[in-house]
């Protein structure tokens, strides 16, 4: 029997109407993988995300955790089996400080069974908030938070529930080039920290994602266009024509 | 031994009390409420307040549902009415005869399993197709009470009728002590289930409450189990709202359809959102004014004042202006001032106490988290260089 | 008895679907719960009282001339007058609080209160007589109708047909829909949300104030001043039972909740005290199968 993947998704499809968002996706994710999935606006990314993360439910296709079936479960059911995920808008809690953002995450059953022994919750939650570099402000209402702050806090919150895969949904979006730079630190030295972590990123910002991801795939229309290295990406007749299409465009 | 440990205790006392303002308003309110027989004689007044306490509960209860869960709810009278109903059919002398002592809290357990019950299929629905939907529960209820073949259970319009006091009348007693008694149970209820609504909303568990209530969305992808928490949400409102409806049916000695009427749905809502949504102590001072303005002020005092004075005599029709003038009055502060009165009041002595609250409670974490850092790093550096 | 249920259910139910079309479209449209709904059905209905049936036209010389002109004239007034006060109070209470879920709750729950102990206070609590616009009877199937519920029905329906096409073919009607389907877009496109809201509240108004008319003359024949509480429990219920916010919805709603409640009158031993239970238990039932109604919007996430 082939070693298991930490996350293998099949066939995974799902429709809008008559359109298909995500149409027959498969790839697998493995433990220490930096994975990257790039694509147009429209390329099904966001959807693909929200599928994994059992905010939707797919049409069809099936996805394994560890070779487990996690296809259709319950979005905290998923969290607690070690997928977290932040949002491309920020969602914050906004009548709580920013600490006590952290430790709903935390109150989560997976949450609470990953504070060590003899540690507060509220420790536990200023150590994530430190991780992101965030200790100063926290017991700030996280309404009064600007938006690169507020894409940390969410890092933080998904971090609580220590998943074995985490996946940002466009952690650059928005971000200025010093945080921009904080970011890919912190997930460098994350990826140290905690080597077995897969992390999955969805972007925009080719260049920043580029620097730190050891894998790509690109989808384009709902499909999956090309898997590989940022290099073998990076010379792909199908990608280059996809990405300046959309550059013609745009000019 | 005793002293020093009085001491102590006053100075622990001193320190969380007297130094918020707002607690410290609260602590002088609760002494006020608490001397306030020995000062009022007039059993009608007393039974004002008594009411007055009742309904305090009820709205709290409604305001920890929906200040602190995010779960609108405008039928909350359906809990109001099953606790009255249950303990009504367990303890009149016709049915099972039960002591109130055993019915209440069989009631109130009888309500959480309901509220568990109607809670699965209807937190289904969210916004204002779950306000519509529990909007429904009190009225399809009071029907079937007065359906005619149930008639010989439930009495229909007339109710259940001769059932046994909350606070029972003595040999001994006037009527004037069996109010006093009834003020201090209803006051002693009152404090107990609004400080244990506010221990709930303020606890690690609340947090989850009110990041329901923010985004459910969020909460979710926190790893939350939405729903589970919603439940218990409904579950313990509905305990204390069943609470209300139990005191209520043996101070009155009976209970009779109009428990689950929509203005009883309607009553909670108005009189949270005058004393301020979500702070759980809003209501008990919207519950006050509500029950003060409407039977003390414009029943007793305003015809009494314009007679003497002015030598007018108010005409019949005023009765029906009361609730008009309570209802404008809502409905002018609802739109200037959205908070609530006591909201509003906390939160200018609020602003007195933010400052030194930053310096002190908040940074209280952090600076144990800064001491532990120090210790670590402090610890470790040795061992790293031996 | 099948005959029974199809006839009268048709009329109710013709009737129900006008009234609670008023309330879907407010929500639609500008996402306000309305609770004072059923007010403005009462609203109506007592303005009719005034204009037509307590003399105030005899006074006028237009009258003299046809006697039938009266309860017309009455009818057309009161729908218009109760338009005219829903938008004014839409701009004083609802207007500062738009957005706020719980708090439009409220203010419009406060509105049907006040409107309420106004109403008790200029008219007593004692039941006002509402007679029929016309009078006589005819026999559908045996069964013996009065013209005036045949008016009714008639009027329902001509009225669901003009605000179809209203909806679908005017300008305004376009903004309507722009409006209800994606806000911001529409604000962009230059449509001044703010009077379409306060005409939609009107037009909302003025479908119960008509559904109050004709309910009160055609089927109960009294005013009373909590004759708020049901209808708005009508409307609710058929509206969530349809789908907030669709008119084939709260159409095909009204339909199903005017004849189960014929149905529940007759099959159901002293059914006629518990029809008010009929539209809630009809809403519990479907909602438990679809959660967002019949025709509600389907929204499964939304980024």
């Amino acid at each position: 029997m082939s070693p298991l993947h930490l996350l293998e998704i099949k066939n995974l499809t799902k429709h809008f109407g008559g359109l298909a968002a995500v149409d027959n996706i498969s790839f697998q994710a493995d433990e220490g993988e930096i994975i990257g999935i790039i694509g147009p606006n429209g390329a099904g990314k966001t959807t693909l995300f929200n599928l994994i993360s059992g905010f939707l439910k797919p049409d069809s296709g099936t996805m394994k955790l560890r070779g487990e079936n996690i296809t259709g479960l319950e979005p905290h059911k998923i969290v607690n089996k070690g997928i977290a995920r932040t949002f491309q808008v920020v969602r914050p809690f906004r009548h709580l400080p920013v600490i006590a953002n952290v430790m709903v995450a935390l109150r989560s059953p997976r949450g609470a069974r990953k504070i060590e022994w003899l540690k507060t919750i509220e420790r536990k939650a200023a150590d994530l908030l430190e991780d992101v570099g965030l200790s100063e402000m926290m017991l700030e209402p996280a309404e009064n938070m600007g938006h690169g702050t507020l894409k940390r806090l969410e890092m933080a919150r998904a971090l609580a529930t220590e998943p074995d895969l985490l996946m940002l949904d466009e952690p650059f979006g928005g971000l200025n080039p010093l945080e921009t730079d904080f970011l890919t630190k912190s997930l460098m030295r994350m990826h140290l920290d905690e080597p077995t972590r897969c992390i999955l990123i969805v972007e925009h910002k080719l260049y920043a994602l580029m620097k730190i991801v050891s894998r790509v795939v690109v989808l384009h229309q709902g499909e999956k266009i090309a898997e590989g290295t940022p290099e073998e990406i990076a010379q792909n007749d199908r990608v280059i024509e996809v990405y300046m299409g959309k550059g013609i465009q745009d000019a | 031994m005793v002293t020093t440990y009085i001491r102590r205790a006053y100075s622990s006392f001193v320190a969380h009390v007297f130094d918020i303002p707002a607690r410290l308003l609260a602590f002088l309110l609760f002494l006020t409420l608490l001397f306030i027989p020995f000062a009022i004689q007039n059993t009608y007044y007393l039974r004002i307040l008594i009411l007055a306490n009742v309904l305090a509960i009820f709205a709290v209860s409604w305001d920890f549902l929906v200040g602190r869960t995010g779960q609108i709810s405008l039928g909350h009278a359906i809990f109001f009415g099953i606790g009255g109903y249950i303990t009504a059919l367990l303890s009149s002398s016709k049915f099972f005869g039960l002591p109130i002592f055993l019915t209440i809290p069989i009631a109130i357990l009888a309500a959480c399993i309901i509220a568990l019950a109607l809670g699965i299929p209807s937190l289904r629905v969210k916004g204002p197709y779950l306000a519509l939907v529990t909007m429904s529960f009190p009225l399809i209820l009071a029907a079937l009470l007065k359906w005619y073949p149930l008639n010989h259970i439930f009495k229909g319009e007339f109710g259940i009728r001769g059932l046994p006091a909350l606070v029972p009348r003595l040999d001994w007693m006037t009527i004037g002590q069996q109010r006093v008694g009834e003020y201090y149970v209803t006051l002693i209820l009152l404090f107990a289930a609004s400080v244990i609504l506010y221990k709930i909303a303020n606890s690690k568990i609340g947090l989850v409450f009110v990041s329901i209530l923010d985004d459910e969305l969020a909460s979710k992808a926190c790893g939350i189990n939405v729903t589970k928490y919603k439940l218990m949400g409904f579950m313990i409102s509905g305990l204390f709202g069943a609470l209300a409806g139990c005191i209520q049916t043996h101070l009155l000695r009976f209970a009779n359809p109009p428990m689950f009427a929509l203005t009883l749905s309607f009553l909670p809502v108005i009189v949270t959102f005058l004393g301020g949504l979500g702070t759980i102590y809003g209501p008990i001072v919207g519950a006050y004014i509500y029950y003060i303005l409407d039977s003390y002020v414009l029943r007793d005092w305003l015809p009494r004042f314009l007679k003497e004075t002015v030598g007018v005599t108010l005409p019949p029709e005023f009765d029906f202006a009361k609730l008009l003038i309570f209802t404008l009055i809502v409905l002018i502060l609802v739109i200037k001032l959205p908070r609530g009165i006591a909201k509003f009041t906390t939160d200018k002595l609020g602003d007195l106490e933010e400052a030194r609250d930053l310096d002190e409670r908040g940074p209280r974490i952090w600076k144990t988290y800064k001491k532990k850092e120090k210790t670590t790093s402090t610890g470790s550096e040795p061992t790293a260089s031996s | 008895m099948i005959e029974e249920i199809l006839v009268y259910g048709a009329i109710s139910g013709g009737m129900y679907a006008l009234l609670a079309l008023g309330f879907t479209l407010i929500y639609g449209v500008s996402g306000v719960v309305n609770l004072a709904h059923g007010s403005f059905f009462m609203v109506g209905t007592y303005l009719f009282y005034v204009f037509g049936i307590s003399g105030f036209f005899s006074l006028i010389p237009l009258t003299l001339l046809d006697p039938t002109w009266g309860p017309l004239a009455a009818l057309i007034l009161a729908i218009a007058f109760t338009g005219v006060i829903s938008a004014a109070l839409y701009r004083i209470i609802i207007h500062p609080v738009l957005g706020d879920e719980i708090g439009v709750m409220v203010v419009t729950v406060s509105l049907a209160l006040i409107i309420q102990q106004l109403i008790l206070m200029i008219f007593g609590p004692p039941n006002l007589r509402i007679n029929p616009l016309v009078t006589g009877s005819k026999q559908i199937w045996g069964l013996g109708v009065t013209n005036m519920r045949l008016l009714a029905f008639g009027v329902s329906l001509i009225l669901f047909i003009v605000l179809w096409i209203f909806t679908n073919k005017s300008k305004v009607g376009n903004a309507m829909r722009a409006v209800s389907q994606d806000r911001e877009a529409a604000m962009l496109m230059g449509i001044n949300t703010e009077r379409l809201y306060m005409l939609t509240m009107a037009l909302s108004a003025m479908l119960a104030a008509a559904a109050g008319v004709f309910i009160t003359a055609s089927i109960t024949e009294y005013a009373a001043p909590w004759i708020w509480l049901h209808p708005l429990a009508l409307s609710f219920s058929i509206v969530i039972l349809g789908g907030l916010g669709s008119i084939k919805g709260s159409l095909l709603g009204g339909f199903i909740v005017g004849y189960a409640e014929q149905a529940v009158a007759i099959g159901v031993p002293e059914g006629g005290s518990i029809i008010s239970i009929v539209p809630f238990t009809v809403m519990v039932i479907v909602l438990l199968l679809r959660p967002k109604g019949l025709f509600g919007k389907r929204i499964e996430m939304e980024d």
